[in-house]
């Protein structure tokens, strides 16, 4: 379970003298665990700063993130995160990168060699183990950093708009693959988007974020059952769904925000 | 008939199954382009023999490529002042490689330490900094006091000429890394040693590389200076000692051998390059 007791983050000023930039504005809210969730947001709304400090990789200004019980300090295995950029270790083979954190905890010769195979036959990797990631194409190396990720088998996977620089095809493709994935797994998910349709079609519930300084503007249960049936972007509930999160991004009388 | 597959949509099963047996996988040839550096050599050579053809300069000032090689057989056969050429050549490569590797050896931990902490960098750079404009000719008076006239102060003023370049570049390699690709590590539970060991360390092996070749040319460029610590045998020694007795045809000889080797060495640094950081360029 992830908690986050109003949480707010300041930047330093970015001119000597300026104000501090309020990035994260009493960010509240309760991620159960196996729970899919997704945060949407305007780029700039503050919304990777969410991920990046209870990643741990940057720290709250104010308030607390408590993951089971225990605060944020640090990166940690238990949390996983998927970037948006490729972030495969250009030095390694695909086999060694998805491997890489058996690596790091049991070493390279002792690693479970069968673990990482079957990671790689299930996310459709199998005769690409030993490519370089500047062999693959883009949708391969973002499902190998997934894989990555799931090796571990973390409670936590925290995405950061991980289908952000796919085409719209290989995206779908990755949507569903990725919830095939956490059917079987159950890992509590936190994922950013800046995508309305991708937040609805994957999540349990929808944390809608506006921009400068990022707050929660609304949580949205998004009841459209499981499985996930990919018709259902065609549903009046689907599109009555995004007509409520568009509304708050894009309020009718306002031009500006989007 | 290559692009007979185009039209597959107007022909019969039967064919089009035809149509794929000819689709096959054909590497794309790149035009052969070994041969120019060879055309290059031919062409100067040819431009220098045509100099000298025509006697645009006097002998002792540009001596003829015939010339040139009847000296090179003189001093591989019987020597130079006493000295064989490849005597000569194997205590100038044994000088480089020495002050080289060692430069490396001592370069990149000291580079990687000031990459790292704040007040090592701070304490360091300034002294580098200083160092670096200094020729190394100034430096001659400096050995010989300290070090003797032994290979020891040859081999200490290549490693001091060559050593800042490589500190430079482990430093850069390191605040190359990206962030991203540490924070991967991080949060698959990875620590201090292993950042640096999977991520860090291969982060910076591509700018170490450069450095190295830089430097293999900046070492080979002191040799001469080197050599003219009381050496009694080497390239650089023949070059100097040769120019003073106005014998400029085993003058070219040397430098043409000097920029062989150099040239040896950089092809050598290259291939383990392209051998441990395939990746370069494309990530």
């Amino acid at each position: 379970m992830i908690s986050l007791q109003n949480v707010s983050k300041f930047y330093p000023p970015t001119q000597k003298g300026g104000k501090p930039v309020l990035a994260v504005d009493d960010f509240d809210a309760q991620i159960e665990a196996g729970e899919f969730v997704c945060i949407v947001g305007p780029s700039g709304c503050g919304k990777t700063t969410v991920l990046n400090m209870v990643a741990g990789f940057e720290s709250v200004s104010q308030g607390d993130i408590v993951v089971n019980g225990v605060p944020v300090r640090k990166p940690g295995p238990d949390r996983a995160v998927v970037f948006q950029q490729p972030s495969l270790l250009p030095w390694m083979t695909v086999f060694d990168n998805i491997g890489f954190g058996l690596t790091l905890q049991e070493g390279r010769k002792t690693r479970s060699h069968d673990k990482v195979a079957k990671i790689i036959e299930i996310m459709g990797l199998k005769g690409f183990e030993n490519h370089f990631p500047y062999q693959l194409s883009g949708g391969m190396q973002q499902r190998a950093a997934i894989a990555r990720a799931l090796i571990t088998e973390p409670q936590m996977l925290l995405m950061d708009e991980p289908f952000g620089a796919l085409d719209a095809q290989t995206r779908t493709d990755m949507q569903k693959f990725l919830l095939t994935i956490w059917d079987r797994l159950r890992p509590t998910v936190l994922f950013i988007t800046h995508d309305v349709e991708e937040a609805i079609v994957l999540a349990d519930r929808v944390i809608v974020m506006t921009p400068r300084p990022g707050r929660i503007a609304q949580v949205i249960d998004i009841g459209l059952g499981r499985p996930r049936n990919w018709d259902m972007v065609l549903s009046p509930e689907f599109l009555r769904y995004k007509k409520e999160v568009l509304h708050i991004l894009r309020p009718p009388h306002s031009q500006t925000a989007g | 008939m290559g692009y007979s597959y185009m039209a597959s949509d107007e022909l019969d099963a039967e064919s089009a199954e035809g149509a794929l047996e000819q689709k096959v996988w054909k590497e794309d040839k790149k035009p052969y382009r070994g041969y120019v550096p060879w055309l290059v050599a031919v062409i100067m050579i040819a431009l220098w023999w045509g100099v000298t053809a025509l006697n645009l300069f006097p002998p002792t000032a540009l001596p003829s490529p015939g010339a040139v090689v009847h000296d090179f057989i003189t001093v591989a056969t019987v020597g130079y002042s006493g000295e064989p050429l490849l005597t000569s050549t194997l205590y100038s490569l044994g000088r480089i490689t020495t002050g080289f590797i060692a430069a490396v050896v001592v370069g990149v931990p000291i580079g990687f330490w000031m990459a790292s902490t704040d007040w090592v960098f701070l304490a360091i750079d300034p002294l580098l900094q200083f160092l670096r404009p200094i020729p190394p000719l100034a430096y001659i008076p400096v050995m010989i006091v300290w070090f003797g006239i032994g290979e020891t102060s040859k081999v200490v003023l290549i490693f001091f000429c060559t050593i800042p370049i490589i500190i430079i570049s482990a430093m850069s390699g390191v605040k190359s890394v990206q962030e991203t690709r540490i924070r991967v590590a991080q949060c698959l539970g990875a620590n201090k040693r292993q950042i640096f060991r999977y991520v860090i360390f291969p982060s910076a092996l591509p700018e170490i590389f450069t450095g190295m070749r830089v430097g293999i040319g900046i070492a080979w460029t002191c040799l001469v200076a080197a050599e003219m610590i009381a050496a009694s045998k080497g390239l650089g020694w023949m070059i100097e000692s040769a120019g003073n007795e106005l014998q400029i045809g085993v003058v070219f000889v040397g430098i043409v051998m000097i920029g062989l080797l150099g040239y040896g060495m950089e092809l050598i640094i290259r291939s383990i390059e392209h051998r441990v950081t395939p990746w370069k360029g494309k990530a």
